[in-house]
């Protein structure tokens, strides 16, 4: 049964509105602990073997062409909802944040929060769109428990913006089949109104949470330009690092604030046109009849629930069946589709202009502002860490593993931490040593800490089970542990031991060295000579097998050797290095390969 | 006479008038609203009344919101629920120093024209036809009406969507007035086609609708299409330009006077115009071709919006639901919505949803742009029907752009036919009202004929008002309805001088 929940205005901003009586709130579910059990559930099925999505058979799948487009929702980044001053939130107790409007009080409007317009004008913006001065919002009718009014106000007729494209590239993770990269087209962008949240409550009872009633949402729709799973998976994926990137949407999929909806169709290859693949679809001629299924919220949904129901499609085809124009719909792990409604089911929205709702004009300057102040793309970021200029001189494959981190948050810290190091070097003034732009330390800066944002500490944070949001090593920190590094004033295992310290050491960096006397002192020529000689006497065999056999490998056990029975922070390992070289007679190290 | 003294004779009427069903729901408390009169008959003594109606005793139509009444809108749907707040209205008129005395009864959320459809049953007119048959109050706003006639209240406010509150004053022989759309705040008005609906005032003379409607009137942020200081500004500025020398330039649309009109109506409409005539006021023909589709064009739209405001009511978050299963995999609300809605909003229900579903090119789930359904075709005949309207203005129309609201352009066009004009005068009705028995064997087609003259100046959203004018001419006697409802139509945004040339009616 449903519950019926009449909570309304319980936060200060909400309460601006009108007076009025409080009403209990009956609904009594833990929200907090629901978000948790959802997560922990997430974790058990990410850490489980993952079911296995059928692979078509390679034959059938060359003669057939899969065809794809998405439908993208995005939550925006407003403080407010669509049509009322009632706040925006995620994991606040349920119906605390609901305007009378929200709940479709009788004789409650709504009022258009223009504020919303700025994410969504930016991320009409970041993919290319035309933004159409003025625009107009309709009701989309159909009754669910989580639709109070029983429509949703959405764009319809006169949507925000059109025609824009996004474009995918090898290492957005697109189908080898695509190249180097490929180019989707954006049908266009729409304003909306989320629903509420039902929280089920085994075995019948259903909660629902208005708090996420007219959430501003944007719908984003491509055309059907996309031909392979993986492509699909990598564009929202790249949707959503953009949208994160100019701040449009910040909740990403893994938490509910975007969801995708794909349309599906193959075509055999070799079919004339006009032989069973009649279909158009956003002007793209010559279709399979397509199936669409909704409310995807994984990349790796989305890819497994394109493959699925390709081979659905084509198993249907090749044993002499038709595709029916179906709703179907997808769960994580599962390995098919299912039918949610077919044709028969499928709801007439009747669309109507809102009556209460006046169109939206959008100034060109508004429009120029936002252009201009639009912060890097992902594909700029991919630009600025892979080239020498900006110094940060990043191989491609890291540069692009640390933007789809984190929804990009990984790229910033790595980012900020690179440029701290660098102003920290060429800055260092201790009597005559200085450092410039060509000395080797600054050159690398940007590599070396690449390597340890990725590999050091996310080794760490793996290992440790620590979320990135919980990262407890500042970018200060960080930085500190390099600068120290790069300037040899400690060692690579000192800074190894500093970096898994501050998962729980709450002092800065400089007192930690200071205070458990880390700072490196270089050992003498001697002093390196003599743990050498110590390490090689109790060794003949291993000296011989470099010295006569040129096992020339060898070296790096004896520098291993000569850093372990060091005083720990004391042996360099490059040093140590040169010296076990030139005492066995095996060249420099530069010479290594 | 003291508040008091007026009020408790309203409160005595209350009673004595309880048969005419007049209200839902009404003052339990009668000592705490006499004190409130008492305190603003102090107010008044002293000379600091908070406003004209200070004290005064108003009733509400039952579609508008109240925090202290329940606000059913005669449904079953909504029974028993009590808004969580006050419409602007209704918190207007008490800060005026008003006090409610209770909603009044209609056409379930404002469908109807006879105040039939209504959970609590009919509402029953005052008055009495030939041999005592009961007549139509009128509707919607027909408890409202009621409630003036028979003394129940000092005024009402009712909502006028397609004629809500001036065919009732017609049929009740009182004074009807509906606004210009957008001036009277909407937040709080339960809707049923939000882009006709308005909010009106009936009293039992010009004076009182005045003074209510200065109460009420205003600029609401909350309601999105109240009309802005900014462009009440501008509309007032237009009005100041207009050159007010001389005598009223009176419009008679010839489309109202069609075939139908029963004699009465035309004989009372034309003496009305020759008393305008002998004050020195002119009198011209017009024409407005699109009246002939107005009718069809607004039973296509207020159904349209209607089944869409409609949808909310599931009985989730308030008002009645129903016992029946609301198993997830069951057709959840179907029981509810059917034992909750009357005939006729389930009838404009699926009126409604026909006409936005109908012929609707629909590719690719998106909407071609030569959409073609009804409701489209619907708004481009209102549109037609307020050009018709702003061609016989003088004023231009304030919402037009900006160069059609130049006051040189209006000037009449010698080379195209008559004069502009300041207003149409026009009957509210093309008969008396018809008697309850009557009613039932008419098709709901029948009813909507009714509508057919006050129909138009809400597609325009113009200012009118329906006047009792006392009926003369063959059998006027023998009615057992001695007034006809006479209607003022104003260009939008000239509301005062409807009540100008309606003030000279009334003397």
């Amino acid at each position: 049964m449903f519950t019926t929940v009449q909570a309304r205005f319980l936060c200060r901003k909400c309460l601006r509105q009108t007076t009025g009586r409080r009403v209990q709130l009956i609904s009594t579910v833990p929200f907090r602990k629901h978000l948790k059990d959802e997560a922990k559930q997430r974790r058990i099925n990410n850490g489980k073997a993952k079911p296995k999505v059928p692979t078509a058979r390679g034959s059938a799948n060359e003669n057939w062409e899969l065809t794809v487009g998405i439908e993208v929702h995005a939550q925006l980044n407003t403080t407010h909802k669509l049509f009322s001053e009632a706040a925006t939130s995620f994991n606040d107790p349920p119906n605390s944040h609901v305007a009378l409007v929200d709940a479709a009080f009788p004789g409650a409007q709504p009022i258009f929060q223009k504020e919303t317009l700025i994410p969504a004008l930016r991320a009409a913006i970041a993919l290319g769109c035309n933004v159409h001065r003025k625009s107009e919002f309709d009701r989309k009718h159909y009754f669910y428990w989580d639709q109070p009014a029983g429509y949703q106000i959405t764009q319809y007729y006169h949507p925000l913006a059109k025609d824009g494209f996004i474009t995918l590239y090898d290492y957005d993770g697109i189908a080898p089949e695509d190249g180097k990269e490929v180019r989707v087209g954006i049908k266009q962008i729409q304003m909306e109104q989320d629903t509420a949240k039902t929280l089920h409550q085994l075995p019948s009872t259903h909660l629902l949470d208005f708090n996420r009633v007219s959430h501003p949402l944007i719908e984003i729709i491509t055309l059907p330009q996309i031909h392979h799973p993986a492509t699909a998976a990598a564009c929202v994926r790249k949707i959503q690092a953009i949208l994160n990137a100019v701040d449009a949407a910040v909740l990403g999929m893994e938490l509910g604030g975007l969801r995708a909806d794909v349309n599906v169709s193959v075509r055999h290859r070799n079919q004339p046109e006009g032989q069973g693949v009649g279909a158009e679809y956003s002007g793209v001629k010559g279709l399979g009849q397509r199936t669409e299924i909704k409310n995807l919220s994984s990349f790796k949904a989305v890819e497994d629930a394109i493959k699925a129901e390709r081979n659905r499609q084509i198993d249907v085809l090749e044993a002499g069946g038709i595709i029916e124009g179906e709703t179907r719909g997808w769960n994580l792990g599962s390995t098919g589709t299912r039918k949610l409604r077919g044709k028969e089911g499928e709801v007439d929205y009747r669309y109507m202009p809102d009556p209460d709702l006046g169109p939206v004009i959008v100034g060109k300057d508004l429009v120029d502002y936002i252009r201009r102040s639009l912060p890097p793309l992902p594909d700029d970021h991919f630009k600025v860490l892979t080239s020498s200029d900006r110094h940060y001189n990043l191989a491609p494959k890291d540069a692009k593993t640390l933007i789809n981190l984190d929804d990009g948050d990984r790229v910033e810290y790595y980012k900020n931490v690179t440029d701290e190091v660098r102003k920290g070097l060429l800055n260092y003034r201790d009597g005559s040593r200085s450092y410039a732009e060509s000395d080797e330390a600054v050159v690398k800066a940007g590599k070396m800490t690449g390597n340890w944002v990725l590999h050091e500490l996310g080794g760490l944070l793996a290992t440790s089970g620590t979320p990135w949001e919980e990262n407890p090593v500042g970018e200060s920190a960080l930085a500190s542990i390099l600068t120290f590094l790069s300037l040899k004033k400690i060692t690579g295992t000192t800074a190894k031991t500093l970096l898994s310290l501050k998962f729980d050491d709450p002092r800065p960096i400089p007192q930690i060295i200071a205070e458990d006397d880390l700072t490196l002192r270089p050992m003498s020529e001697e002093e390196l000579r003599g743990l050498a000689n110590e390490v090689m006497r109790g060794n003949e065999r291993m000296v011989k097998a470099v010295k006569e056999k040129g096992e020339v490998g060898k070296v790096g056990w004896f520098v291993g050797q000569m850093v372990r029975r060091g005083v720990e922070g004391r042996v360099e390992a490059r040093e140590a290095e040169r010296v076990v070289r030139e005492m066995l007679g095996v060249g420099d190290v530069g010479d290594r390969k | 006479m003291s508040l008091l003294r007026e009020a408790e004779r309203s409160l005595g009427n209350l009673q004595k008038f309880r048969s005419l069903n007049a209200f839902v729901n009404s003052v339990r408390d009668e000592r705490l609203l006499l004190d409130r009169v008492k305190e603003s008959d102090a107010r008044r003594e002293l000379g600091k009344p908070k406003s004209p109606i200070d004290g005064r005793l108003i009733a509400i139509k039952d579609n508008i919101c109240t925090l202290h009444y329940p606000t059913t809108c005669a449904s079953g749907i909504l029974k028993g629920f009590k808004s969580p707040f006050d419409a602007t209205v209704v918190k207007k008129l008490q800060d005026s120093g008003a006090t409610i005395v209770g909603k009044t009864n209609l056409d379930e959320f404002g469908m109807g024209s006879h105040s039939t459809h209504s959970r609590f049953g009919a509402v029953k007119s005052l008055q009495t036809g030939p041999n005592g048959k009961a007549l139509s109050p009128g509707g919607s706003s027909g408890g409202s009406a009621v409630a003036v006639s028979s003394g129940q209240c000092y005024a009402a406010l009712g909502t006028d969507t397609g004629g809500s509150v001036r065919l009732p004053a017609s049929y009740c022989g009182i004074v009807g007035f509906k606004p210009s759309y957008g001036l009277v705040s909407r937040w709080g008005v339960v809707a049923y086609a939000n882009s006709l609906d308005t909010v009106g005032v009936l009293a039992r003379d010009c004076k009182t609708v005045k003074e209510v409607l200065n109460a009420i009137d205003g600029y609401d942020p909350q309601d999105p299409t109240s009309i802005p200081a900014s462009t009440r500004s501008r509309i007032a500025n237009l009005r100041a330009r207009r050159r007010r020398v001389g005598p009223f330039r009176i419009g008679v649309p010839a489309e109202y006077n069609v075939e139908e009109l029963s004699p009465i109506i035309r004989q009372t409409w034309l003496k009305t115009l020759q008393h305008l005539q002998s004050l020195g006021h002119e009198i011209y023909p017009v024409s407005l071709p699109a009246t002939q589709h107005a009718l069809s064009a607004y039973y296509i739209l207020a159904p349209a919006e209607a089944s869409s405001n409609l949808a909310r009511y599931d009985g989730v978050r308030y008002g009645a639901r129903d016992n029946a299963s609301d198993d997830t995999s069951g057709v959840l609300y179907a029981e509810t919505r059917d034992k909750g809605f009357g005939e006729e909003v389930k009838r404009r229900i699926l009126l409604g949803a026909y006409s936005l579903s109908a012929e609707v090119a629909d590719i690719d789930g998106l909407a071609c742009r030569a959409m073609n359904n009804y409701f489209i075709q619907a708004q481009k005949i209102r549109r037609l029907v307020q050009q018709d309207f702003d061609s016989v203005f003088y004023l231009p129309n304030p919402l037009s752009s900006p160069s059609s609201s130049d006051l040189a352009s209006a000037e009449a066009d010698p080379a195209h036919g008559s004069p502009k004009v300041d207003v149409l005068l026009c009957p509210t009705a093309p008969t008396l009202p018809p008697t309850i028995e009557s009613l039932s064997g008419k098709s709901p087609l029948d009813a909507y004929v009714n509508d057919v003259f006050t129909v138009p100046a809400s597609l325009a959203g113009l200012p009118a008002i329906s006047l009792p004018v006392k009926s003369t001419g063959e059998g006027s006697d023998m009615c057992g309805v001695n007034s006809v409802g006479i209607q003022i139509i104003g260009q939008y945004g000239d509301d005062e001088l409807v009540f100008d040339v309606a003030e000279l009616i009334e003397e």
